[in-house]
């Protein structure tokens, strides 16, 4: 136990965790040379695309340390974007200790300070590490200061790396082994294992991803899953090096993955303990906080027969995706579908995504919103999150919308400009603080706001250098009114969104302009109005298509011909159907697309 | 139950003077001296082949397309007709029509395709705005095809078309019904009327020029075919209007999707087999080199699947403003009116289709709009199995 280091790596997106990681796999002989695919850690083909980690994975390595000794060094990965900040605290929950990895030329940035007190809140020994030493623009005795300053840890020795071309990461190395703490735990003790991840494998079933906390996991042992009450036999035990390599026994304070014959996607619950069926645990593990998710969205499959299969992939993703919530929507227009809870919009792009890639659906969703709460006339409150749901205008005494803190960090260059997109966004200033080299700003927005496009906004007006974490703070009331949309004089449930009563009118004009744009023309004229309450406030017209006729068929080949129509057919299809107009997804969409320009 | 159609031939001839940047037919620029006698010893063999089994079947028409068969001088024409007759017996009123280009017919030569017995001509004009034929990539100009106008009165075959396009780059609707007053005045008994089109594979697919926007094309439609009507010439296809009885019958048996052969490279056929009740499509080697070498066995015979046929036949039918006879369905592809009744009924409904008297034809609308009835008609994507193709019997 005392060779065994869990740690995980804190970094902003782009700060080179990846390349770090690799590098030590490489280090420590994980993969031979013609294995390491660029970026081994991110292994979800969205993951590699956008160049981010969505979802914790570990990998175990060995290392030959400078004292003789042979360490295992489990590595836990975690995500960097703040949509996913939930996931860092599970993450964080197996290890001991985290480096903190910093871009030597970028510097500190807000996500990494959050993740960074999240995991000295959980008591892990911090490590700094400042990265990308081999640039040009490199300045790690800036950054140095700035962890200082900004996190208030002692960075004086620091190591300085470079992930790209190896430098110092041996030295990192045994910096880690030196100053993160081995696990603790009893192996005498009744088994308590943390499940930190489970997914579904057509083969296998559930296989999840825990540590041993207490006690002594075998392969041949009898388990029981403490939520559920159920046992399971374990068939299979090891750890990722990143191969999974299969072994018979996982100790205290190990990292590895469990396979139990678990067909049930709801068998192992992420957060929930694995004792002993033989000599259990009196008491779970605390596990994790429950994430509750921000912004709503119903989204529904363009082929109805597509339900069933739908729900299934659902509860596939749900169960290693905690943060997922969906239960049954029938919308008007839309038909038969689920009603999504998400973290933020990343996660609900990621999640549309994945279900139609990985389970070949097509969707469509309905405008994203976050939750409200409305007090009744009647003094209850009762929380919408959706439009379409908000209580007739007479029963509503109040609307209240949900606030956020941001932490936003901004080099002083790009101050003004942050400035006036905050005050834009109803934000009111908390806190400005001018430390060395970055500006630290703390204001409160309301979540509908952030969730719009301020992420965007924020990057494109401090060219990329501004960064920024949020937390919900409270409810508050908030003069908010609900605005539908019409097509061809039929309200569309699926395109109400509620919106701040000054700028209902911008948005409402906005929208019908740019679903104008979206919508194809049709055989007939398509109106599409914006309107509040039974006040039209906006239109514009879809001129109608005038013809749709192939000018030639004569005798000759008659597939190129077809294979036209058949793709007017397949456009079709992916529409849906209002009436007798037809909507493509985007235009569902359209809501995100306002405000841009 | 699936009948005999009546039986058309079509001949193909590949080459051009210089290929025109819009066209995707199977044709080729001609480099060097026409490959007259080895083409046509071939167009024969594959003739004598094809006729082997549609003994009896009467040939309603013939049609020379191309390329421009008016590059092949009247002998070699009077060749394969005599070739055709031959095999094939003729209709006592078989129409046969010639392409021709106005760049490549000189002093007497339709004297010479009338004595080969073709009666019918239709001539590429397409504009008569020089600048408009220079941007189209012609090698004629507006003179020449007045010009090839008189020589075709002169030669006594005042039976023909008159090929004209619209929505050409920078055209606007005055200049549209310009060409075709210009056309009328030239006095054709049929006129084929098209949008210019970007087809794949063509040089103005890979650049393409500023067309006019699908609300002026619609414009110039409509006001053409008001120009059309008022000079009597009624439309009976989505393209193709005529003097009354100067329909084309060629096109009109692949719009009432009756048979033909399809000879020379590229060509395709289309055969009825009562004994098997199956529909088969034939196509040749495209290639002309290659297809002079194979022939008569560069042609290739598919079956096409009853699931298809609804489809087929309608994407044919529905061209046509006069419709067809419900009964036609039936006898064309052997299958019964049920198989398509539900969409032809939806279609009713939404106004693009009507049933009237005793025919099933395209509203007004239903013609403009024809894609729209047509993808209904489109079977959905089979489920590819190991074993597609299944041969019967020993």
């Amino acid at each position: 136990m005392r060779l065994i280091r869990n740690f995980s790596i804190i970094a902003h997106v782009d700060h080179g965790k990846s390349t770090l990681a690799d590098r030590f796999i490489q280090l420590c002989g994980g993969l031979e040379d013609r294995e390491m695919q660029a970026q081994v850690l991110d292994s979800m083909d969205l993951e590699r695309e956008r160049g981010i980690t969505i979802k914790a994975q570990s990998v175990t390595l060995y290392y030959r340390a400078s004292d003789g000794e042979r360490y295992q060094l489990n590595m836990i990965d975690t995500p960097g974007h703040v949509d996913f900040s939930y996931e860092v605290s599970r993450s964080l929950a197996a290890c001991d200790g985290a480096l903190l990895v910093v871009d030597a030329s970028q510097g500190v940035e807000a996500q990494s300070v959050a993740n960074c007190y999240t995991a000295i809140d959980q008591g892990l020994e911090v490590v700094p590490v400042i990265n990308k030493i081999d640039l040009p623009s490199a300045d790690p005795d800036r950054v140095k200061r700035e962890i200082e300053e900004i996190i208030g840890i002692d960075a004086t020795d620091a190591s300085r790396v470079s992930a790209k071309t190896g430098e110092g990461v041996q030295e990192l190395l045994e910096t880690l082994i030196r100053r993160i703490p081995p696990p603790k735990g009893d192996p005498e003790a009744p088994l308590q294992a943390l499940i930190i991840d489970s997914w579904f494998d057509n083969y296998v079933g559930v296989v999840s991803l825990v540590r041993v906390v207490n006690g002594v996991l075998r392969v041949g042992d009898k388990i029981r899953v403490m939520s559920t009450g159920r046992s399971h036999e374990v068939d299979k035990l090891g750890r990722f090096t990143p191969k999974s390599v299969p072994d018979q026994m996982l100790q205290t304070g190990d990292v590895g993955f469990v396979v139990a014959g678990i067909k049930d996607i709801d068998g192992a619950p992420v957060g929930d303990t694995i004792t002993l069926d033989s000599r259990p645990s009196p008491q779970p593990l605390p596990g994790f906080k429950q994430i509750k998710p921000r912004v709503f969205a119903g989204l529904f499959p363009i082929n109805s027969d597509d339900y069933e299969k739908f729900r299934d992939a659902l509860a596939k993703l749900r169960l290693n995706d905690s943060a997922l919530h969906y239960e049954p929507e029938v919308s008007g227009a839309l038909g038969f579908g689920f009603r999504c809870g998400f973290l933020g919009l990343l996660h609900m792009d990621i999640v549309q995504e994945r279900l139609e890639r990985e389970y070949e659906l097509e969707l469509v969703s309905s405008a994203p919103t976050v939750v409200y709460e409305v007090l009744k006339t009647d003094g209850t409150v009762e929380p919408v999150d959706n439009p379409a749901k908000l209580p007739p205008q007479d029963k509503i005494e109040e609307i209240r919308e949900p606030i956020i803190i941001a932490n936003i960090l901004v080099p002083p260059d790009y101050v003004g400009a942050v400035l006036k997109l905050c005050s834009e966004k109803r934000g009111v200033q908390k806190k400005m603080l001018y430390l060395a080299t970055q500006v630290s700003l703390q204001y409160e927005l309301p979540l509908a706001e952030v969730v719009l496009d301020f992420f965007d906004r924020l990057k494109s007006v401090s060219r990329g250098y501004a960064s920024f974490d949020y937390e919900f703070d409270r409810f508050q009331a908030a003069p908010l009114v609900k605005l539908d949309i019409l097509i061809n004089g039929d309200r569309v449930d699926a395109l109400s969104i509620i919106a701040h009563r000054d700028s209902a009118y911008a948005r409402g004009r906005e929208l019908v302009d740019k679903m104008q744009e979206l919508i194809p023309r049709q055989m007939f004229e398509v109106a599409v109005q914006a309107a509040i309450g039974s006040h039209i406030i906006a239109r514009a017209t879809v001129k109608a298509m005038r013809k749709n006729v192939l000018a030639k068929c004569y005798g000759g080949d008659v597939t190129r011909k077809r294979k036209l129509l058949e793709k007017q057919k397949e456009g079709k299809k992916r529409m849906k159907q209002l009436g007798h107009v037809e909507i493509p997804q985007e235009a569902f969409l359209a809501v995100l697309k306002v405000g841009r320009k | 139950m699936l009948t005999t159609p009546p039986l058309s031939l079509y001949v193909h001839l590949p080459w051009c003077v210089r290929k025109c940047p819009y066209c995707d037919f199977n044709s080729y620029t001609l480099k060097g001296p026409l490959p007259e006698v080895a083409y046509l010893s071939a167009l024969e063999r594959d003739l004598e082949s094809q006729a082997r089994g549609l003994e009896g079947r009467p040939v309603i028409s013939v049609f020379f397309g191309g390329g421009t068969p008016s590059l092949f001088p009247p002998e070699a024409i009077g060749r394969v007709i005599e070739a055709a007759r031959r095999h094939f017996i003729f209709a006592a009123d078989a129409e046969i029509t010639l392409e021709a280009n106005p760049g490549t017919v000189e002093r007497g030569r339709f004297e010479g395709y009338r004595a080969a017995g073709v009666n019918r001509v239709s001539l590429g004009a397409q504009s008569f705005d020089a600048r408009q034929l220079e941007a189209l990539g012609r090698i004629h100009s507006p003179e020449e095809t007045r010009r090839a106008v008189e020589e075709l009165h002169a030669a006594g075959l005042s039976n023909f078309n008159l090929d004209l396009m619209y929505a050409l780059p920078g055209q606007d609707v005055s200049a549209a019904v310009r060409d075709i007053d210009a056309a009328l005045a030239l006095q054709p008994a049929h006129l084929s009327h098209y949008q210019l089109t970007l087809e794949p594979g063509t040089q103005f697919a890979a650049s393409p020029p500023q067309l006019p926007e699908d609300d002026v094309a619609a414009e110039m439609l409509v006001v053409c075919q008001e120009r059309l009507a008022d000079a009597g010439f009624a439309q009976y296809e989505v393209s193709a209007y005529a003097r009354p009885g100067r329909e084309c019958r060629h096109n009109l048996n692949y719009w009432l999707f009756g048979d033909y052969v399809g000879a020379g490279a590229g060509a395709h056929g289309k055969l009825t087999d009562c004994t098997t009740s199956t529909v088969v499509r034939t196509t040749q080697q495209r290639e002309p080199r290659r297809y002079q070498a194979a022939a008569p066995h560069a042609i290739a015979r598919v079956p096409v699947p009853a699931r298809d046929l609804p489809f087929e036949f309608m994407m044919n039918a529905l061209r046509l403003t006069q419709g067809f006879e419900p009964g036609l369905f039936t006898a064309r592809t052997g299958l019964e009116w049920d198989a398509v009744a539900p969409v032809i009924a939806r279609l009713e409904a939404r106004g693009l289709l009507e049933i009237a008297g005793e025919l099933c034809k395209p509203t007004a609308r239903g013609v403009r709009f024809l894609n729209e009835s047509l993808v209904e008609f489109l079977p959905e994507k089979p489920v590819l199995t190991g074993n597609p193709v299944m041969s019967m019997g020993s």
